[in-house]
């Protein structure tokens, strides 16, 4: 069984108003899987169904091919990790506390350290580079240590399956592809299975093995990269121009939006 | 570098020591001030049960001034940690042990006690304890189901308490003389009627609150998180929520039911802990307790001394105190 | 034989020579015999003592024990409404005197809890402040000063009512005790009965003991006399007849009737309140002034 994570036929919503309309896919283990959409998709909710937090009436989702509903708290929380797209900065614990958070799953009621939550700690804290950050307070950092703070935190979780919403949106470049470069060597060396949400398609394109594009609580397209981000499949999704090509740096394709004085000259 | 004992460990216990110190040098002080003089030396042969200690003075040691204490040291704990929770819970740095109409509540029915006659305990403390419980069961009624519950908690919270004010204030016009004292010296809260008996019931009540909080302190801080990744590492939400809720009204609104709403030491105590020990709930909370005993006893303490003819009432003093101490760990924490 | 005797009935332990009284809420106290320090937890009982000469047993008093001169040199256990518990039992008293109406119920229980009896009073009219006087004097062994108060006061009483007797009309009486707002004493109070006694009518009729009157009421009511009794200093009274003075239509102004008397003398259940009854008397029916 080489499927992390098994969506069948999920819907959400409340009221009249329907969120995700019988949604289906496949993450495969160790895949670097994004979902991509324009705004109003429903991504986000789709990562809380994935990650626990909201309750579906409709459908069933299979963490490591059993029903999430057989897993207990602590169980879930072993297994999946979750990244959130809003850093709250209210608070003012330092890193090495907030990254030994991570850590509570496998931790008793008081979630006092052992030794090797240390152990565990110092190396998720090297891997995602915020070693030398340990005992600043965490309402000091930028927003991209603090985004790996998270990640850290997360990954001290030892998790099999980690879900991050838009991680990059409110970053730099420089700190987009240190993420998403993270997520890549997290994937490689430790087996873990990524699905991030994303807002930039051409990171998607970069990174991405396996792409999930929705619109408006139903999906477009899902597979491989290039199957995926095609011409066709994303004007319908976005509605917009774009132009497709195959990027200079690797075979994966290149999105270019088109601007409306461009439009005319082609 | 990781450690072999837990820092945490450490540091819980080193803090919970050094103000426990702090609460019984408070409370020998406490006991050793009163208006009918006696210095530490007679408190010293009353507790040492010397045969120079006159039997007067150790039945005032004993039976007036000790309950005392251990009530001012009760009230402060709860008040202290019943202003952490909600502030944790609802995310907010205004929020206070009387948040949720716990005050409103309590005072309504406190005064119809007042007014039916009734005497304090158990009578007036009955009815306001009603009035307080009723509050937080409308309040959830109304906020329950709410996308934004937090928010309308709060904001509900807020409204029943003016509400209850105007009603106070409409109840008191109504009332003659010496009820009317009763009234309002309740209101300003009111801890010179300590009685031993009672405040066993009152320990043995709220130590298993305390301890309940307690258990629930690293939930508190995973909370901080925000709400789904607390969900995603292990914490039942709503569980935690309920509980913590629960239990910390329950507690306020015993204290208040007993003794009237003293302010400003849930509001105050957290911020001052906080800004010595950090943000961990877990040494939080037994800080909480013991330091805001101190505090409470302290206040107590002065306001016993202070005024060269009766006393003061104990919310007057903690306003005194505590409205100057805010301000000033506002203008710290701005910085 | 009879020294030895007589040495040991002094050395031993003076048993506790006590007796079992009923006060006036109808409680059971165990009073000694002969109390010797006495704590007066009202300023009207610190009163009533010092009339029956008792002085030198009050051993403390509450705060607003303003009369007579020598009970502001006592010690003071707080405010009636506010005892200080602590401060009390220090003194060491083995009888207090409390009011039902002001004295709050938890100290009373607190200081018996102690073993200190209290004997509590509730003087509701001029009878049962006689009975008071009369109990009062009897707990503290000095009966015969207390016939002889009371009678005094019964006689004084007894005269009034006599004149009373004669009177052919009772002029409308309101009766000031606050200035702003304007409260007035109802049914049940002791200025009622005064102003009944006194020969007058007490345009208050309410059920309510200290109601409040906006002024257009106390138009409405058409007072012919209008006694103001405040604790307020006298600028307060001169300005409060002026603005009486400003409705011509009320009776009282009409008739140049509108009196300050001294609060002192009508606040408190004390044997000062046959002062108060023969001011009354004096203003509502100066007729019969020469006749007396």
């Amino acid at each position: 069984m080489n499927t992390a994570l098994a969506v069948h036929n999920v819907s959400y919503g409340y009221g009249a108003t329907s969120i995700l309309d019988d949604i289906s896919f496949n993450v495969p283990k160790g895949a670097f899987y994004i979902i991509i959409g324009p705004n109003g998709s429903g991504k986000t909710t789709l990562m809380k169904i994935m990650a626990g937090s909201a309750k579906f009436k409709k459908g069933r989702v299979d963490i490591m091919g059993r029903p999430c509903s057989q897993y207990s708290r602590q169980e879930l929380a072993r297994t999946i990790a979750f990244v959130p797209q809003n850093i709250p900065d209210d608070f003012s614990f330092t890193v090495r506390d907030v990254v030994l958070m991570g850590r509570s799953p496998h931790q008793g009621v008081l979630g006092l350290e052992r030794k090797e939550d240390g152990r565990i700690l110092k190396q998720a804290m090297m891997f995602t580079g915020i070693d030398h950050l340990a005992h600043r307070a965490i309402d000091q950092l930028s927003g991209g240590e603090r985004q790996r703070v998270f990640i850290a935190r997360a990954i001290c979780q030892k998790p099999r399956i980690i879900l991050l919403d838009e991680p990059t949106a409110a970053l730099d470049l420089a700190h987009q592809v240190r993420i998403m470069d993270l997520m890549e060597q997290l994937k490689r060396e430790k087996g873990v299975t990524v699905v991030m949400v994303s807002h930039d398609i051409n990171l998607a394109a970069m990174y991405g093995d396996c792409l999930l594009l929705l619109k408006k609580g139903r999906i477009v397209s899902q597979g491989r990269t290039d199957e995926v981000l095609t011409f066709e499949t994303l004007e319908k999704a976005y509605g917009c121009l774009l132009l497709v090509d195959e990027s200079p740096l690797g075979d994966f394709p290149r999105v270019t939006p088109v601007p409306h004085k461009l439009k005319l000259e082609i | 570098m990781p450690k072999d004992v837990p820092i945490v460990a450490k540091r819980i216990l080193f803090v919970s020591f050094f103000l426990l110190l702090l609460l019984l040098a408070v409370c020998f002080l406490g006991v050793s001030t009163g208006s009918s003089g006696s210095g530490f030396k007679a408190v010293w042969w009353a507790l040492m049960d010397d045969s120079r200690s006159d039997p007067i003075t150790a039945s005032i040691i004993w039976n007036i001034r000790f309950p005392r204490v251990i009530l001012a040291a009760l009230v402060g704990a709860t008040l202290s940690l019943g202003g952490l929770v909600f502030q944790a819970l609802l995310r907010n740095p205004l929020a206070e042990p009387y948040i949720l109409g716990v005050s409103g509540g309590s005072a309504i029915g406190a005064i119809i006690g007042i007014m039916m006659g009734f005497s304090r305990f158990p009578g007036v403390s009955m009815t306001a304890f009603c009035g307080s419980m009723a509050t937080l069961l409308l309040l959830l009624l109304m906020t329950c189901g709410h996308s934004k519950f937090k928010d309308s908690l709060l904001l509900s919270g807020v409204m029943v308490n003016a509400f209850a004010g105007a009603i106070i204030m409409f109840l008191m016009s109504m009332t003659q003389d010496s009820r009317l004292h009763n009234i309002m010296f309740w209101l300003m809260g009111d801890l010179s009627l300590a009685d031993m008996r009672q405040i066993r019931i009152l320990a043995f009540v709220l130590v298993p609150c305390f301890c309940l909080v307690f258990r629930f302190s690293h939930s508190m801080n995973l909370l901080l998180m925000g709400q789904e990744v607390a969900e995603t590492m292990g914490v039942n939400i709503r569980l935690v929520t309920v509980t913590l809720l629960v239990t910390t009204s329950f507690m306020v609104s015993i204290t208040v039911s007993y003794c009237g709403p003293v302010g400003f030491v849930g509001l105050v105590m957290p911020h001052l802990l906080r800004l010595v020990i950090g943000p961990d709930h877990r040494t939080l909370v037994p800080a909480c307790i013991i330091g805001g005993g101190s505090y409470m006893v302290f206040c107590d303490i002065l306001s016993r001394v202070l005024p060269d003819q009766g006393e003061m009432p104990a919310g007057v003093v903690t306003a005194l105190i505590g409205a100057p101490l805010f301000i000033y760990l506002l203008k710290r924490s701005g910085r | 034989m009879l020294l030895l005797f007589a040495i040991v009935i002094a050395v031993m332990p003076d048993q506790a020579s006590a007796k079992t009284v009923v006060d006036q809420l109808k409680r059971r106290v165990v009073v000694s015999d002969k109390p010797l320090r006495v704590i007066s937890l009202a300023p009207s009982i610190t009163e009533i003592l010092f009339f029956l000469e008792l002085g030198d047993r009050l051993k403390g008093v509450t705060r607003f024990s303003d009369y007579p001169k020598q009970a502001a040199v006592l010690p003071k256990v707080g405010s009636y409404v506010n005892l200080d518990l602590e401060k009390i039992v220090s003194l060491k008293p083995d009888l207090c005197i409390a009011v039902k109406d002001g004295n709050p119920i938890e100290v009373i229980r607190r200081l018996e809890l102690l073993d200190i009896p209290v004997y509590a009073v509730d003087p509701r009219d001029l009878d049962t402040l006689i009975e008071t006087v009369l109990e009062i004097g009897h707990l503290l062994n000095a009966d015969t000063i207390a016939r002889r108060v009371t009678r005094d006061m019964v006689s004084r009483i007894q005269k009034i009512k006599t004149l009373t007797a004669q009177v052919v009309r009772r002029p409308g009486v309101f009766f000031q005790i606050g200035i702003s707002p304007i409260v007035s004493v109802g049914a049940n109070t002791f200025n009622d009965e005064l102003i009944r006694r006194a020969g007058g009518r007490n345009l208050v009729k309410g059920p309510a003991a200290y109601p409040r009157f906006s002024k257009e009421q106390v138009l409405a009511l058409a007072p012919e006399i209008i006694i103001i009794c405040s604790m307020a200093r006298q600028g307060g009274f001169e300005r409060m007849k002026a603005e009486w003075n400003c409705w011509p239509s009320l009776p009282a102004v009409k008739n140049q009737q509108i009196y300050l008397v001294d609060s002192n003398l009508f606040n408190r259940p004390t044997p000062r309140l046959v002062d108060g009854l023969e001011l009354l008397f004096q203003l509502i029916h100066p007729e019969f002034a020469e006749g007396r």
